[in-house]
């Protein structure tokens, strides 16, 4: 795979799993629970891990 | 040496340590804030946040709150100095003055403004969606349970979103011109320019801010639910700090309160930390 191709897939990937964990957290507020709460607070451990694995090559 | 940090020690002290501790420390006590009885009651306050559904509400509120502004703001506050950095705009110094005044004003005042604007009748957003014959879009704003909480979300937004826009412009503009005209005549895109130029070389301030951004965010949801909807209707919008607030001082429940308020600072800590840990890198000098 040309690393250009690779670049543009990893960027795909990283924006749709960071759209699909804000989208998670605004689902699951809408219903009251501890288990709908994990499930936010796993979304919001998701976007953190999104910008750490971003970081990792500039470390 | 000592004693010219002692002062300062003292005020830390006096007015930052002793508090937390004893926010910890009342946490376990059932106390209604007035009277001289205080009970010990070990983890019994903890105990009863887990059976309050009002308090997962809160903090699920805080959370989407948390979530959904910081990434809003700081998503446009980066896009915004981007623009208003590189490309040459007519009215920028304009258009930063009215972005940034907004930081300038009382968060009361901020609150009150929103009111108006979102006011069912008389409201700015309900009149211009009437003028542009979308009355199926009115909605009552700060009314509706299902977006009070965006609507309070929306002022946060505005009322930070200009500080961080100025605040990541002033490191872009340090950032030489030169390196943009190499990587230009190499062909890079803006895009390309903004993610290997831009982000690397104002990264120290954007995970500084973003850090600050997550500690303040919970505060100033605070304050705008209060002053906004009061945690209504039928909390709905009410976040963690209001309902700790509630408890402590309007429900007379000082030690739950505290108990909540243990909650709130663990919470901030440990994502602020996460923030900081997934953030670090080496500073890039150039």
């Amino acid at each position: 795979m040309k690393d250009s191709t690779r670049t543009a897939l990893l960027v795909t990937v990283r924006t749709l799993i960071a759209a699909a964990c804000v989208a998670l957290v605004v689902v699951e507020r809408t219903t009251i629970g501890w288990g709908h709460l994990a499930v936010m607070l796993v979304a919001l451990a998701g976007l953190l891990a999104l910008l750490a694995s971003y970081n990792r090559r500039f470390r | 040496m000592l004693a010219c940090l002692l002062p300062a020690l003292v005020l830390f002290a006096v007015f930052m340590v002793y508090p937390t501790v004893n926010v910890f420390r009342m946490s376990f006590y059932t106390w209604s804030g007035f009277s001289p009885d205080m009970t010990f009651v070990g983890l019994d306050n903890f105990r009863h946040l887990i059976d309050d559904k009002q308090f997962v509400r809160a903090f699920q509120n805080t959370v989407a709150l948390l979530v959904v502004v910081t990434v809003v703001t700081m998503g446009m506050g980066l896009f915004l100095a981007a623009i208003m950095t590189r490309q040459k705009l007519r009215g920028r110094n304009f258009l930063r003055f009215v972005l940034y005044v907004p930081n300038v004003l009382s968060v009361v005042v901020i609150a009150a403004v929103f009111s108006a604007v979102y006011d069912q009748n008389n409201g700015l957003l309900n009149g211009t969606l009437r003028l542009l014959s979308l009355d199926g879009w009115q909605q009552v704003w700060l009314g509706n349970q299902k977006i009070v909480l965006y609507s309070v979300g929306i002022a946060m937004v505005w009322q930070s979103l200009g500080y961080y826009m100025v605040l990541y412009m002033s490191s872009m503009s340090s950032i030489p011109e030169e390196l943009y005209e190499a990587a230009g005549l190499d062909g890079a895109s803006n895009a390309r320019q903004f993610f290997s130029i831009t982000m690397p070389l104002i990264w120290q301030n954007l995970r500084t801010s973003l850090t600050f951004f997550i500690m303040s965010a919970v505060n100033l949801s605070f304050v705008l639910v209060r002053a906004m909807t009061g945690g209504g209707p039928d909390s709905s919008s009410e976040v963690l700090l209001s309902y700790m607030y509630k408890q402590a001082y309007t429900n007379s429940s000082y030690g739950y309160g505290m108990a909540i308020g243990v909650v709130i600072f663990v919470f901030s800590f440990l994502v602020s930390l996460l923030v900081s840990r997934a953030t670090r890198r080496e500073p890039l000098q150039f």
